[in-house]
């Protein structure tokens, strides 16, 4: 097997080392907060939100902020010009849906296409300065979560880390607002913050999650395990424990199948998220028409 | 939910004194003027159409919007205090809840007494108990350890009432909570209220547009209807007309019954016992000669004759 060949290898080993640390607290994160996004229909915002991140990523691009190589200080750099053009596209699609009378999806499609016609010229113009040197279309859609550094490996380590105990933190308040938006003001909860709260942590997660499965798979991570996970349990700790576990048994199938059939890593981890969820709810199907035939027989 | 300091007895749970407000760009005020009191255990309905102020009034109450003119007291405090000490129960319209989420019916019972619990702090088994006691006062304690998910309509009501009186609130505010619910449920709910009155000696205020939820289960009725909306039918919906609708809701209730509305600043509904009621009501005329109903009525085990008081001008 390839694989054993590869993680047998020190130097391939540490060539891949900060791919699995990403990919890990990558799937921990997303995992968690996919529940929540699903259960708030948040999906297609944060496929706005990540797709966005594609213009932010134009502006690294020109700026020279892009490749494996990059220092700590230059990781952070791109991450925060990033993670800007996620925030100023979740405030603007709420503005604009709040405000001017827009729906919401068509507030998303607006600025999706804004920032993606503003990402294609940045980075058509930067990759076309750097050459063969440029990391190239494939991994800045989809991922390349084997070739990324030290650097992005810590960069993402310590911000998912920063999300889960934000998470952690504010759970109460959260599940009461996501549960009850409409009524939980009324019983002493924040009425816009958990919103606020949830937002920044889905842009924060969606622009390190794109290391992980590129701009266009970014959102699948954040969807996936959370669906899966609602689809076998319905109990909320039990649901996010599915949750973290399909995601981490989807980057261990999906890093598999890639280096054993030489298949983009981002493309094969979403892959292995979206066969998870087709089987649990085949699964779940199977119940129902199981506990339906056993009551038809009662 | 812990109560920063315990609530010092009032005589009125509510007050309102002239209280006005609009929402920013619209025509016309939401409400106009309203002054009105509720007593410590007391169970007002406030009647009215749809759209015509009563969910602003209940956000008012639960410091949900910002007072504009007026003032608004709950048991003494300013409506954002009595709600962040707990001491407002709030049961919405329609439960607009996630019910796909994975949660028991404990847990949403149990949310409003942990939602600001300092976060390293456990859930306490006496938080626990205090949701189930909430559960077994509605009539609902073999619930608890389903999914929220699974319940039937009148089920997740009545786990909603719950969830309002765990905190042990000292006004519990319904909002239109029996639509959809049949002339037996409404029954079993006016139930319910009385019950929960004598046993948490709560002060309940129920907003409903159906006069049957209000006359089956206050003592004291109050008609709201800030604007009468003539969007639709400008020269249709006279007093006369509204008169005419209520008198068969009324009928429903009380039996034979006779309604009649006339221009004047009060309103007098004397149901059953004949209590003699105030009444901000004024269907179309400006705010301070409003229109308002006079209902009378008498059970209708009692073959229930109904008068018509005479017509009163707006003092």
């Amino acid at each position: 097997m390839k694989t054993l060949e590869y993680l047998g290898d020190p130097i391939m080993r540490g060539l891949f080392l900060p791919g699995i640390v990403t990919g890990v607290a990558i799937a921990i994160v997303c995992a968690c907060l996919a529940v929540l996004v699903v259960l708030k229909r948040m999906s297609f915002i944060g496929q706005g939100v990540s797709h966005a991140a594609f213009g932010g990523m134009g502006v690294a691009a020109v700026l020279g902020l892009t490749g494996a190589s990059l220092t700590a200080a230059q990781a952070m750099g791109q991450f925060s010009i990033i993670l800007s053009f996620c925030l100023a596209a979740a405030m603007i699609v709420a503005w604009m849906s709040e405000r001017r009378g827009t729906s919401a999806d068509t507030a998303i499609g607006i600025v999706l296409v804004a920032s993606m016609t503003l990402g294609a010229i940045l980075m058509h113009a930067a990759f076309k300065r750097q050459g063969s040197q440029g990391p190239g279309w494939e991994s800045v859609l989809f991922g390349a979560i084997l070739s990324v550094g030290w650097s992005d490996a810590i960069v993402a380590a310590i911000v998912s880390l920063a999300i889960l105990v934000v998470l952690w933190w504010e759970r109460r308040k959260l599940i009461f607002w996501a549960f009850d938006e409409t009524s939980a003001p009324a019983f002493g909860a924040p009425p816009r913050s958990p919103r606020i709260v949830l937002m920044v942590l889905l842009c924060l997660s969606i622009v390190t999650a794109m290391k992980l499965a590129g701009v266009v798979l970014a959102t699948a991570v954040l969807v996936l395990p959370g669906a899966t996970a609602l689809a076998m349990s319905r109990k909320l700790s039990h649901v996010i424990a599915i949750s973290v576990g399909a995601a981490l048994v989807s980057l261990v199938i999906g890093l598999v199948a890639s280096m054993e059939l030489d298949w983009p890593p981002g493309a094969c981890i979403v892959g292995a998220m979206t066969l998870l969820y087709a089987l649990a709810r085949l699964a779940g199907l199977a119940r129902e028409g199981g506990l339906a035939g056993a009551r038809a027989e009662a | 939910m812990s109560r920063v300091t315990p609530p010092t007895p009032h005589e009125h749970t509510l007050e309102y004194r002239g209280v006005s407000f609009s929402y920013p760009g619209a025509d016309t005020p939401a409400l106009t003027s309203i002054s009105f009191a509720v007593h410590a255990g007391e169970r007002l309905g406030i009647l009215g159409p749809n759209g015509g102020g009563k969910s602003t009034l209940l956000k008012l109450t639960l410091g949900l919007l910002d007072l504009q003119a007026g003032e608004v007291r709950v048991c003494g405090r300013s409506p954002r205090e009595a709600r962040r000490e707990g001491l407002v129960g709030y049961v919405p319209q329609k439960v607009d809840a996630e019910l796909a989420f994975p949660l028991s019916v404990r847990q949403v019972v149990v949310m409003p007494l942990v939602v600001n619990l300092a976060p390293w702090k456990r859930v306490p088994s006496e938080t626990r108990r205090r949701a189930d006691e909430a559960l077994s006062m509605v009539g609902a304690a073999e619930l608890a350890d389903r999914p929220i998910g699974a319940l039937s309509g009148g089920q997740l009501q009545r786990v909603m009432i719950a969830r309002a009186i765990a905190p042990r609130p000292k006004l519990l505010l319904l909002d239109e909570p029996t639509v959809g619910i049949d002339v037996a449920g409404q029954r079993r709910f006016a139930e319910l209220l009385q019950s929960l009155r004598e046993r948490l000696g709560v002060t309940i205020v129920v907003v409903s547009h159906d006069i049957r939820t209000i006359a089956a289960g206050c003592d004291r009725v109050a008609c709201l209807a800030r604007t009468l909306h003539f969007h639709d039918a400008p020269s249709g919906l006279s007093p006369q007309v509204l008169g005419e609708v209520f008198r068969h809701d009324i009928a429903e209730v009380f039996g034979d019954v006779h309604v009649d509305a006339h221009a004047a600043a009060t309103c007098h509904v004397d149901a059953g016992d004949h209590a003699h009621h105030h009444c901000c009501d004024h269907h179309g005329a400006p705010p301070s000669a409003g229109v308002t109903l006079n209902v009378s009525a008498k059970p209708a085990s009692a073959a229930a004759s109904v008068n018509k008081e005479s017509p009163r001008e707006n003092a």
